[in-house]
């Protein structure tokens, strides 16, 4: 029984994610849109073109992921709780780690089949060529990197109002994005923006994935840091959840 | 009888504020129970806590003999809540085939349609899309899915029309018929009246009647006799204010209006008296009104 409740709670999920209209334009479309416009339209004046496509489309993959991380879940996870939803699901027998499973199931999936289709992007626009184990390596990095994000999620979702937590999370989105060195590679960025960018759970996402393509491992700093933030935003998280249910 | 709800000196504070003061009650197998009371009574508060949403800050609540959030009695509870929206970019069959999957003995689908009233072509609908009646038709049916002994009706018929409203309460009959205990809350005497067997009165936190409906409202409605004075003045108040049944007498649209419980007393002790009084009337207050006035009294007095 516990099994089919948790495939018919990882479908519903599913779903629910696939048929919002949000995620097509924010997590694909936009990033696709930029990748066109900063390997072939703008000239960044970049040594090796090759090597550049294939960076920035993994700067632009991490940019997707890292977006619907934060803000389709902190965002889903405000609404379902204002909309009285989350009440009704504590009065059912739904055991809460399938609830939460399920929310990082369909998150997992689609942050897949981003993955997916910006790689496949990239194939297309810019014939960015990479042998087959590196695709999956740099997928792999890409998905399990994406872990602190969601955790980031989970802290946005303890926000009172969507409002609130749409503006937040889009603030936090875009500095991360920018000052990570996803937009624009870092050394263009002021001295004081890198030192800071280096500390960014963004930078070292995005830079594990640039490693990768130019055949290195990720370095050793980029797991470490990754790893203490996704510890310090889960207690966050369930510090403030506990809080908030001591009413 | 076998209790299926028991509060023992439940009492829950909100910072500083007392929402719910020192309930204690018992809720009896298949029975259907109004909680009864005006806004910012308490009642909401207290069917969160028989719940399991909310901790009592003193005092204990067992369902089923059980503590309110264990999972055996989630899976005997359905309950439609306020202000609960339904999840978006599911269908409604979706929903409904979701919301089943969480209980053991879930009710079947074609009964769980039935008691939904949608047709087939809603049934593809993403539920969000529905009508607000639709929707809470809908809620109905996610309280039964699960096929539950034990149900809770927080406010529900408000926003509802009158025929969806006298649906609803035919089908709460039906399943008290069905042996099923249910619980209810609402600001109405009348639906209390009409579906329940047992009301609750709450008032600012506290339990203040217990009955039958015929007990609260024998209790609650008062009968008075009104009169028109002959001659109006000092003198005549003052001999009115010297009989003891008719000390408590007010004004209202030109006549004198005495409540009593025993009207027949009253009228004797103006007649032994001659009191100068021409068209006298005895008259019944009307139910909503003496429920409206019971909680107004209480308020004044606190």
């Amino acid at each position: 029984m516990k099994t089919s409740m948790l495939l018919k709670q990882c479908k519903a999920e599913l779903l629910r994610v696939i048929r919002n209209p949000y995620y097509v334009f924010w997590s694909l479309l936009m990033p696709i849109v930029f990748y066109f416009i900063f390997t072939r339209v703008v000239n960044t004046g970049a040594d090796n073109q090759a090597e550049w496509a294939a960076h920035y489309l993994m700067s632009m993959t991490t940019f997707s992921v890292m977006g619907s991380a934060i803000m389709t879940l902190g965002i889903r996870l405000v609404q379902e709780r204002t909309q009285g939803w989350t009440t009704f699901m504590r009065v059912t027998p739904l055991p809460g780690p399938i609830y939460f499973f399920g929310k990082m199931f369909s998150q997992t999936v689609m942050h897949l089949l981003s993955i997916i289709f910006i790689f496949v992007a990239g194939v297309l626009i810019n014939n960015v060529s990479l042998p087959i184990s590196i695709w999956i390596y740099s997928a792999l990095w890409i998905l399990i990197g994406s872990l602190p994000f969601l955790a980031i999620g989970t802290l946005v979702g303890t926000m009172k109002r969507v409002d609130t937590a749409s503006g937040v999370s889009n603030a936090i989105y875009m500095a991360l994005a920018v000052i990570g060195g996803m937009w624009m590679p870092m050394e263009v960025l002021p001295k004081l923006m890198q030192n800071i960018g280096k500390w960014l759970p963004s930078y070292n996402f995005g830079n594990g994935a640039w490693e990768i393509i130019r055949g290195n491992a990720p370095h050793w700093s980029n797991v470490v840091i990754l790893l203490g933030y996704l510890i310090l935003f889960m207690i966050l998280s369930t510090y403030i959840r506990k809080k908030q249910e001591v009413v | 009888m076998e209790a299926i709800i028991e509060m023992k000196h439940v009492s829950k504070m909100f910072k500083d504020k007392k929402a719910v003061n020192d309930l204690s009650f018992r809720i009896e197998k298949g029975s259907v129970t109004a909680i009864l009371g005006p806004n910012g009574a308490g009642k909401t508060t207290a069917l969160s806590m028989i719940l399991g949403l909310l901790e009592p800050t003193e005092g204990e609540i067992k369902v089923f003999g059980k503590a309110p959030k264990d999972q055996s009695v989630r899976d005997k509870t359905g309950a439609m809540l306020q202000e609960v929206s339904i999840m978006d970019r599911l269908k409604v069959r979706e929903v409904l085939d979701l919301i089943r999957s969480y209980y053991p003995n879930p009710m079947d689908m074609e009964s769980l349609i039935t008691l939904t009233g949608l047709q087939d072509s809603d049934l593809k609908r993403y539920a969000e899309k529905l009508s607000g009646g639709q929707k809470r038709s809908l809620g109905f049916a996610l309280a039964m899915a699960g096929n539950p002994d034990l149900l809770f009706f927080d406010e529900p018929t408000v926003g509802l029309d009158i025929t969806a409203r006298r649906r609803f309460w035919d089908s709460v009959r039906k399943l008290a018929g069905q042996g099923k205990t249910i619980i209810f809350t609402t600001h109405y005497l009348q639906e209390a009246d009409d579906t329940a067997d047992r009301i609750l009165l709450f008032h600012k936190g506290a339990l203040v009647a217990d009955g039958t409906p015929d007990e609260i409202k024998s209790r609650i409605v008062k009968r008075s006799v009104s009169f028109m004075p002959r001659q109006d003045g000092p003198g005549f108040r003052q001999r009115l204010k010297a009989l003891p049944l008719l000390t408590d007498h007010y004004d209202r649209d030109g006549r004198i209006y005495v409540n009593t419980d025993d009207t027949d007393l009253a009228l004797e002790s103006i007649f032994a008296e001659k009191l100068e009084v021409r068209d006298i009337r005895i008259d019944q207050g009307r139910l909503d009104e003496a429920f409206e006035q019971l909680t107004v009294n209480q308020e004044e007095a606190v």
